[in-house]
């Protein structure tokens, strides 16, 4: 018979959960783009914390519940490009992704205030932001691309996303 | 004003989902991401502003998301990348972003010759002496004929994809194993991949005609921008279909689309960009066909995934991948 030893106390991990889900997430969605997997993510880091066999040599549990969703996120992120790199070009007179067309819409008009935010930064500040954000190259990629440090390249990625996140949110609040 | 503080709050948060992106981000820069979060409330707050534009921006549809590619991500190129060539007399090899031109000259009837040859994964862009621009593919290769009265341009196998100079009084030709393309003021691609060819324009029109002997003389077909046409020997006619210029130039973008291809040409095609090539070792396998997108700096990880959307089995040797029938490995 199997038995699942569990070699640190419930009671650590629903106070791990209490004090720090809500950044856990914030982290894993940050990593993933999608906040419900980061959710799927976070539940099963909580599950290898409540089973995990080596709790005397870890510092913090804390920093360990960090750890081990970080990795899971990568496996996620690998799985999914396995997937997308098989992704289907359908004919494309085919309606978009499946979106229903008011959420098309909606796209539509984000993307126009993305454009003109994107037209106000400099030329490399926006380049390096498309090829991150929209890509989905990772920075060390694009930097090589972009003959820039990855510093550089993480500096222009923040200051787009800054200046866009305002742009499109300060049009949509009346 | 209250304002400047939170617009302040917010460019931190950036930086820190810049950070944090990183898959190796070390323990320390969480820790002290953490700490930041337990500052002052509004600092997870805003964090979570700038996840949900981002994750907003991850859900874009395809094609807003390739046409802020094309707008931002390809800036256009600089002039340097299309080198004119030296006088056409020289005899010497140069180096063309990534193409190498081996080329010779000779003037056997005024014609000069020009051979130009691409390395394994290396993309090549330059100009022909008329000013038509040439995009060419990896491990591909391209004999230029230019005379006083006639352009013509063999592809010995590969991608070439061409933005044509119009000139009533030379017309451009491209022949490609048994086909021949005429330009009539034109941007098109042409892929030879063994005795298969594809041509696909993006913008006017070209006239492709069957060079087999056989064939008859008035067996030519038109085809126009957004047109695909592909000639495969062993099919009687040639086939069209509609492409659009994203998929045609795709590869100039590191990314090979294929479009219901069979399995042995999407190989072919992988195997001028990667260093390890794939063989198939069933030729049942030739057959299966696959539309889909592959990025040319993950080859490996397509090659990888192949055996859960086709029934085979990839085995890696040394210098290469085979691929097998993995039902033909089951009976064994």
């Amino acid at each position: 018979m199997n038995t699942v030893t569990l070699s640190v106390h419930v009671s650590d991990i629903e106070k791990l959960f209490r004090e720090h889900n809500r950044a856990l997430i914030a982290f894993l969605q940050c990593r993933l783009g999608s906040l419900s997997d980061a959710q799927e993510v976070a539940q099963e880091a909580y599950l290898r914390m409540l089973t995990m066999d080596n709790r005397e040599e870890v510092e913090s549990l804390r920093g360990y519940l960090f750890k081990i969703a970080g990795n899971l996120a990568i496996d996620r992120l690998r799985k999914r490009k396995v997937r997308s790199d098989f992704a289907i070009v359908q004919a494309h007179d085919e309606p978009m992704d499946e979106q229903s067309p008011d959420r098309h819409a909606i796209a539509v008009e984000q993307v126009a205030g993305l454009r003109h935010a994107l037209r106000e930064l400099p030329a490399k500040a926006s380049q390096a932001f498309v090829m991150h954000v929209i890509e989905g190259r990772d920075f060390g990629s694009v930097a090589q691309t972009m003959k820039l440090s990855e510093r550089m390249v993480r500096y222009h990625v923040a200051h787009a996303l800054d200046h866009c996140r305002a742009r499109v949110e300060e049009k949509e609040v009346p | 004003m209250a304002n400047l503080q939170e617009d302040k709050i917010m460019q931190t948060a950036a930086d820190w989902w810049v950070r944090l992106r990183e898959p190796d981000t070390d323990g320390d820069t969480v820790e002290q991401w953490l700490a930041w979060t337990a500052e002052d409330d509004r600092h997870l707050q805003a964090f979570e502003r700038v996840n949900a534009f981002a994750e907003r921006l991850d859900h874009l549809d395809r094609v807003s998301r390739q046409g802020l590619i094309n707008a931002f991500a390809r800036p256009a190129p600089s002039p340097r990348r299309w080198l004119p060539l030296a006088a056409a007399a020289s005899v010497a090899a140069l180096v063309l972003s990534g193409a190498v031109y081996v080329g010779w000259t000779h003037f056997a009837s005024g014609v000069t010759t020009q051979v130009y040859q691409s390395a394994v994964a290396q993309n090549g862009n330059f100009s022909l002496p008329d000013g038509t621009k040439v995009a060419l593919g990896a491990a591909s290769t391209l004999t230029v004929h230019y005379g006083r009265d006639r352009r013509s341009v063999e592809l010995g196998g590969g991608e070439a994809f061409f933005d044509v100079v119009h000139d009533t009084s030379r017309p451009f030709e491209v022949t490609a194993g048994d086909v021949s393309v005429h330009d009539i003021g034109t941007a098109f691609d042409v892929r030879r991949t063994g005795d298969r060819v594809m041509i696909a324009v993006t913008q006017g029109r070209v006239a492709i005609a069957d060079l087999r002997k056989d064939a008859s003389r008035h067996n030519i077909l038109e085809a126009t921008a957004g047109q695909r046409v592909s000639y495969d020997p062993s099919a009687s006619g040639m086939a069209v279909d509609t492409v659009t210029p994203a998929q045609v130039t795709a590869w100039q973008n590191d990314r090979l689309e294929f479009i219901d291809e069979p399995l042995g040409v999407v190989v072919a095609n992988l195997n001028r960009y990667t260093s390890k090539p794939m063989h198939i070792a069933d030729a049942d396998l030739n057959g299966l066909t696959y539309t889909g997108t592959i990025r040319t700096d993950a080859i490996d990880s397509w090659v990888g995934a192949l055996p859960e959307v086709f029934p085979l089995q990839v085995s890696k040797e040394a210098d290469r991948i085979m691929l097998s029938d993995a039902r033909h490995t089951v009976q064994h």
